[in-house]
Order: C-alpha cells, then structure tokens, then sequence
C-alpha cells in the first residue's frame, strides 16, 4: 500500500468533520473517493495533506507514518496536491507557477519540463502571461502541470470536472489517464461518468466516516448502492463525455 | 521657477527618505500581512547604535553596516521570540508587536539615554552645490541614490528571484505555496529580518538629515510609513516608493504655500485615497475587508 | 430512577446557564469597600491614586468595548479621551467655575467625538481589522499635532491650568463623584454589552463572515461600538480634567492609549471588570515603581518590566489575570458537573 488511513479523525474548529476515516490506497492506478457534497472528501485529502492535521488515527506512506508533519513536509516525500481551486498563483505567470513547482535544476527536472510542454502545449504558449488570465480548464491543466515537474508518487485531486465544459472533461480525462503512467492517482470526483471512465477502485464517505470501497467496475453495476450514497437515480447523462 | 525645482528636489529626497523607512514595512505588512508595529522600534535602534557606531569610527559604512546588523539582530530575536508565534492572527500580531516596541523603546533609553543626541553628516556629504539659485544639497542627492538603490534591487528580487516568487505566491496562497514543497515559514521569517535591516538602514539615513536623534522618532516614522504603504498598496514594493515621493512632494509644496498644514497633508493624502481606493494606488486588493 | 432525577437534572441545567452569584456580589462588596475606604484612611494621596484608577479604569473599559468585544484594536482613543479632558479644561478656563458649564463640556464633548468616531471609523473599519489600528494613530497624531501647534488655545505641551467648580474641588467630595461615575458606566457598558447590538458585536468578533452572512450590517455595529467607546472615553478625559485641574497635549499622547491597551490586556479583554482590575494593577504599580525610582534610576525603565509581562500575557495567558482566573475556576468546577451529570 502506498498510502493507509486508520481511525482518523479530524476537527475544523469545534466540528468533528471526520469521524472514522479508513482506506487503502495500492500503488498504481487511480481510487476515487465519492460521496455526497458535505461528506468529507475534500477534507480527507487537506488531512493527508497536512493542512488540518488529523486529531487521532494513523496516516502512513510507504509504510511510514506522516502524521503531524508541516505540509511541505509531506509534500517532500512525493505527495502533490491540487485542490478544488487549483491552487494557482493567478498573479504569477504560467512560467512563474511551474517554476515554483520544481524542486532541482537537474537534468531529470529538464526532461519532465519537456515532457510537461509536450503534454501541455496550449501552456507553452502563455508561458509569459499572467495565469489570472487563463481559462478554468487552462488552470485545471496548470495544475496538473506542476505536480508532474517533480517525481511525486502520489497525487491527491479534488474535484478536477468542476465548471469544466464536457469537451474540457473529456481532455481532463485523457490527462488522468496520461497521469497514470507516472504517479498513484487519487481522485475526488462528483461527476460520476468521468469517476467511472478513468477510475480503478472507489472509496464511499459519508458523514465523515469511509463506507464502503471496492472495484469500480463493480459500482458502477450497483444502482442500489449509488443510489444510496452518491444520490444517483437515473443513469448518469456523462456517460458518452469520455 | 528657481524655487519650484528647489522644492521638487526636496521633496523628491524626502520621498525618498521616507520610502527608506516605509520599505522594510512595505515588505512585513504589505506581502506577509503582519503589521509591525515594532517597525519603529527596529528603525530607532538602527539610528542610535549606527550614530553611536559613527561617533566610534567617524566611518558612515561602518555607521550603516553596524546600524543594519543591529536591525537584523533584533528583528532575528523578535520573529524567532514572537512574531512567528502569531502568523495568521493579525490582532494578536498587532497586540505582540506592540508590547516589543515598548520593550524596545525603554531599553533603547536604558542603553543610549532618553535624551536627544545631536548628529553631524559626514564631511564627505555635508554641504551643497549652488547651481544658479538652484541648491543641491549632497546628502539629499546621497538619500536619492539609496533610495533608488533600495528600490530597484528589491523589485528586481521580488521579480526575477526564486525567493522573491515564492514570497509573491505566498502573499496569494500560504497554503499552497507550503503544497509545493517549499517551507513558507522560513521564507516568512528570511522576509522579515530583511525588512527589520531594512527599517534600521532607513534609521541610520535619516539620524543626520533630521540632525538629532530622538525616542519619539520611532513612532513619527513608524506612522509616516504606514502611510506610504496604504497610499502605494498593499503588496507592493513599487508602489511604497511611488506612495513615498507622492508624500514627499505633497509635503515639500505645501510647506512652500501652507507650512503648518504640512504636517496634517500626509494623513489626509491617505484619507483621500483610502476614500476613493481602499486598496492603495498600485496595490493587489490585499486591503478592503474580504 | 429517570423520574426522580429529572427535575433535578433540569435544575441544575438552569443553575449552570444563569450567571453565577458572585458574578454580581463581588463587585457590590467591592463598591461596598470604596465607599468606606475615604472614612478608613484620610490619606489625601491615597485617594488621589484611587480616583485616578477609577478614572482610567473608565478609560480603559472603554478600550474593551473595541478591543474585547468588537475585536478591533486602536492606537487612537486617546483622541477622545484628550477631546473631553480638552473640552472642559477650555470651557472653564474661558468661563467660570460654575457647575453649569460642566455640562456643556460633557455635551460638546459627546457631539464632536461622534463626529469624529463616525468619520475615522468610516475610514478605516471598511478595511482590514489591522487598519483600523494605524488609521486611528494616524489621526490621533493629527490631532495631536494641531494641539501641539494651536499654542495661542492650548499652549501645547506646557498646557494650562484652571479652577474648577468650588463643590468639585474637595478631594473625597471628588473622590465620591468619580466612584459614583465609575459605577454608572459599569452598569450602562454592561447593559450595553449584553444588549441585542452588544450580542451582534460579539458575534461579529468570533466570526465576521458569519454575522455577515445572517444578515447584519458589520460596518455599522463597529460604528456604533466606535462612537460608545468614543463618548466613555471622553467621559473619562472630562473626569481627569476635573481632577488634574490641568491640560497639556499629554492627554492626547500615544502612551494614553497605550496604557489602556495594557490595563485592558493585562487585567482580561472582554470581562470590563478585567480593565478595571488592570487600572488597578497599573496605578499601584506606577506609584509603587516611581518611589523606587528614587532608590535605584533602573525603575525608571518600569515600562520594560510592563512590556515583558504585557508580552508575556499576549503569548500564554490571552484571557488576562481575570480571564486565566475564571478559567481556572471553571476548570475546578468541572468534575462536579461530570459526577452530576452521570447519575
């Protein structure tokens, strides 16, 4: 496992917004953690991340336990992270924000600057614009962008469809895709159709606890139990996006 | 025309003067959000010990160099102490950077005396050129020089320098800027012994322009530089320059027409602005209440 | 069993919400002292010392309406303690020693610092809370300039000196108005405070967004904070006049501010009763530090001494000496309610 969550527990003021947090994360591939809005999810990912320290409960990475470690302590080990925002320094430029995320000047660090300009060639282009000015998926694909100058192992995702128009999704989902190839994903993901296209196994929060987890394919035949926990009624109408 | 040039030279090296002073506060309160009020405290203690240095040596470097270390040297205890202890609440950060300043103040008077101390500038800058009705005086042309000096090499760290980008991006997203692997509070702590030095160099530049030095100055200073950075904008170290010469200039004219109300033109400078942009002429939106 | 412990289950829930007795005995025997303390001791100086700690404890009450209970910080209420003080010292030196003109002090000074609280927090509560900070220096400054150089008025820093009403004159007589006065503005501050608009002011010091959000009008609760605290701290400048029977621009220094900054965060923000025991603390031990000064000149360095400790309470006891006291107090208290609670 890269990365193990047992019991944890976390509070934002005097709200107990994670109560009983439980996963597994394998190496390789993508988990996509689902639930309602309100659920959890975005702060399970904050918690691994460092930025509300969990209160109890385990967090380990590679078998070594990350818990109470500064943020960019944890970042350090290989962990990225982009939030639901994106996290972009909009009065930075493109070039400024990807600068930002690289951790050496070494030859390794040159050919994934490559490799991202490839990747991401509508980037290459703005480089010396302001990032304030990009649009929401041009952002979304920044961020992207930064986690993958350095050799994080793991990247944590929230929510990456948000206001995205359907053809950006469907790019976004090819980006997923591509993002296999270097690093563990894990996903957090309301749009259910692209959770399904791009996603290996899932992991159910509700009201602060983890639910249930399983293969994804399997989910996705279960109407009973998307219905349950993710609010589902009708098939998803996304399904042809990716 | 004569006395126009006459003033516009003034006012240009008081602006400068003044940006001096209000750059290290420029640099703690406008990019880290943390409001110094110690500021005064630093910029007080760089102009005693580099008066008292200079009075040692007859050597202005050394006055400078003794000046910022002094600067740097509390501003390193005072972050190490204190101020690290309340990044993020600003009403505790205000109410802690106070108490420092009154600690400060009364030991600056313990070790230097509560009175006023004359200062002399250095034979080398004292006096003028006359240039047909137009005078120069040198150390005006020196505080002009440093002040330009300040200003350029400053935006040219905050610009094209890996420090000064993460201190950029910091400004926007502490949060994130910690999410790429990069230790904000350091780089916080690096920022505000920069503008402790910064605050002592200003002290020591203005000891012999205002001829004496004092325990009141501080405060006066402390404010005069707040002033600045409201009218130039949060955030922005070109701006506090531009602020700096907009007070200076302002001041300079009125004295001319108006000598008592020179005084008071500097806070209803930043009243108007704050009227009409709450963020300052060239800030980044730091200031109106989110 | 469930039947029986009902009743008193609901009892002891009622017992816990309302205030506990001593919240209102203690200060009643408190006052209960200070009125006897004038036939106790005829020290004149005595009483001096204490009419001073009443009246900078009004002072520094005021200071807690802003910083306690709005959460805003001001390095300016001098402005409105030096408006009153201004106010009656110009009034009688210019009249006469009648008891009337007292009430035009008051009044004048109620008017103008209205005016001037509603336009400098105009200026500076729109913007972030540390603003408000520098704004209010920037214009006590002002204002400290202009009685600086209005010498032909104020004389400046030499200040001047002037009669006061025959009745006023006599120390326990004056000794009594200010405890009374003191006594009138803890019960008007504390109905204020616990008022609806006093209520909104809390809210908005635990979370702005939040009062934003339910609808209230942040700006203009701050307003009116800023404008109460501004009329009690002019109360307490026309008081000091009356006893100092003298103005200078020392009324109007920074330090003025700054000692009610420290009386109120030493003493406890957000208890009143906190600035009041802060005046207390600082009077006694300003009097107590200046005979020694005469010992040794390091006691003249006091304030080092009042910064360390002011720092000190700032980091590790936010609460103050009466909030870390009730804490404790709490604290103690707890296990019994657990024990109640679990039969």
């Amino acid at each position: 496992m890269i990365l193990s969550l047992a019991a944890v527990e976390t509070f934002i003021g005097q709200f107990h917004i994670l109560q009983d947090i439980n996963l597994e994360v394998p190496e390789g591939g993508v988990t996509v953690i689902l639930g309602r809005n309100g659920a959890g999810k975005t702060t399970t990912l904050r918690t691994i991340m460092g930025l509300t320290p969990p209160s109890r409960g385990s967090i380990t990475y590679r078998g070594k336990s990350i818990k109470g470690l500064p943020p960019y302590a944890i970042a350090r080990k290989g962990i990225g992270f982009i939030p639901e925002d994106q996290g972009i320094f909009t009065d930075l430029t493109v070039e400024e924000n990807l600068l930002l995320s690289t951790r050496k000047k070494d030859d390794e660090t040159k050919s994934r600057w490559h490799m991202v300009m490839d990747i991401f060639p509508d980037l290459k282009e703005k480089l010396k614009q302001k990032s304030g000015g990009l649009s929401g998926g041009q952002k979304q694909m920044l961020a992207i962008a930064r986690t993958l100058l350095n050799d994080n192992q793991l990247l944590l995702i929230d929510e990456p469809s948000k206001g995205l128009a359907p053809i950006v999704v469907a790019r976004l989902a090819d980006v997923i895709r591509e993002l296999k190839k270097h690093t563990t994903v894990v996903l957090v993901e309301q749009n259910f159709a692209l959770a399904l296209a791009v996603g290996e196994r899932y992991i159910i929060i509700d009201d602060g606890s983890t639910v249930k987890s399983g293969v994804m394919s399997e989910l996705g035949k279960n109407k009973e139990l998307q219905r349950r926990y993710l609010g589902i009624t009708a098939p998803s109408h996304g399904g042809k996006v990716v | 025309m004569d006395t126009f040039v006459n003033l516009t030279l003034n006012g240009l090296a008081t602006g400068m003067m003044i940006f001096l002073v209000a750059s290290g506060l420029s640099l703690i309160f406008g990019l880290m959000g943390v409001l110094n009020f110690a500021h005064g405290s630093i910029f007080m203690a760089g102009a005693y010990s580099g008066v008292w240095a200079y009075s040692k040596t007859q050597s202005f470097t050394l006055a400078l160099l003794a000046g910022m270390a002094v600067g740097i040297v509390v501003g390193y205890l005072a972050e190490l102490t204190t101020v690290r202890r309340v990044y993020g609440k600003p009403v505790a950060q205000v109410l802690i950077t106070t108490g420092l300043m009154l600690v400060l103040n009364e030991v600056l008077k313990a070790v230097f005396g509560p009175n006023i101390i004359a200062v002399s500038v250095p034979p080398l800058l004292a006096g003028s050129w006359d240039l047909g009705g137009i005078i120069i005086v040198k150390y005006r042309i020196f505080t002009i020089i440093v002040g330009l000096v300040v200003a350029v090499a400053g935006h040219f760290i905050l610009t094209r320098t890996r420090i000064g980008m993460i201190v950029r991006a910091g400004v926007q997203n502490q949060e994130m800027v910690q999410v790429l692997a990069i230790n904000i509070r350091r780089t916080f702590s690096l920022v505000f012994v920069s503008g402790a030095a910064l605050a002592a160099l200003g002290g020591i530049m203005m000891a012999p322009a205002l001829g004496a030095v004092n325990p009141n100055m501080g405060l006066e200073n402390q404010m005069l530089a707040f002033i600045v950075v409201v009218i130039g904008g949060m955030g922005s170290f070109v701006g506090s320059a531009l602020g700096g010469i907009l007070v200076g200039l302002a001041g300079a004219y009125t004295a001319w027409v108006f000598p008592e109300a020179s005084l008071a033109v500097n806070v209803i400078l930043m009243a108007i602005v704050l009227l009409l942009k709450p963020n300052g002429l060239f800030g980044m939106g730091g200031g109106r209440n989110a | 069993m469930p039947d029986v412990s009902l009743p008193t289950r609901m009892h002891k829930i009622r017992g816990l919400l309302s205030l506990p007795r001593s919240s209102r005995t203690v200060p009643i025997l408190l006052l209960l002292i200070l009125v006897a303390v004038p036939l106790i001791t005829p020290s004149r100086s005595m009483l001096n010392l204490l009419t001073e700690i009443f009246i900078m404890g009004i002072f520094a009450m005021s200071y807690d309406i802003l910083l306690g209970y709005t959460g805003i910080v001001s390095f300016g209420h001098a402005l409105f303690f030096g408006t009153g003080a201004y106010m009656t010292g110009l009034i009688f030196a210019r009249t006469g020693p009648k008891l009337g003109y007292l009430f035009l002090a008051i009044g004048g000074g109620i008017l103008l610092v209205t005016v001037m609280a509603l336009i400098i927090g105009y200026l500076s509560l729109r913007l972030k809370d540390v603003y408000y900070a520098m704004i209010t220096l920037a214009f006590a400054e002002l204002f400290f300039i202009i009685a600086e150089k209005w010498r032909s008025v104020t004389n400046g820093a030499d200040g001047f000196s002037f009669n006061v009403p025959a009745v006023l004159q006599d120390r326990v007589v004056y000794y009594y108005v200010s405890l009374v006065l003191l006594a009138l503005i803890v019960v008007f501050l504390r109905r204020f405070i616990e008022s609806p608009t006093g209520k909104v002011l809390q809210a908005i010091r635990e979370n702005e967004k939040r009062a934003e959000f339910l609808g209230y009008d942040v700006l203009k609760f701050k307003l009116i904070s800023n404008v109460i605290a501004g009329v009690v701290a002019s109360f307490a400048g026309v008081a000091w006049a009356l006893q100092q029977r003298f103005v200078s621009t020392g009324v109007m220094t920074v330090d003025k501010t700054i000692d009610a900054l420290l009386m109120t965060t030493i003493g406890g923000t957000g208890t009143l009763y906190g600035a009041l025991l802060g005046s207390g603390i600082t009077g006694m031990a300003k009097n107590w530090l200046s005979e020694l000064a005469k010992v040794h000149p390091i006691f003249e360095r006091w304030y080092i001494i009042f910064g360390l400790l002011y720092i000190g309470i700032v980091l590790f006891f936010p609460g103050g000496i009466l909030g870390t006291l009730m804490r404790i107090r709490s604290t103690k208290n707890k296990p019994s309610v657990t024990i109640s609670a679990g039969d």
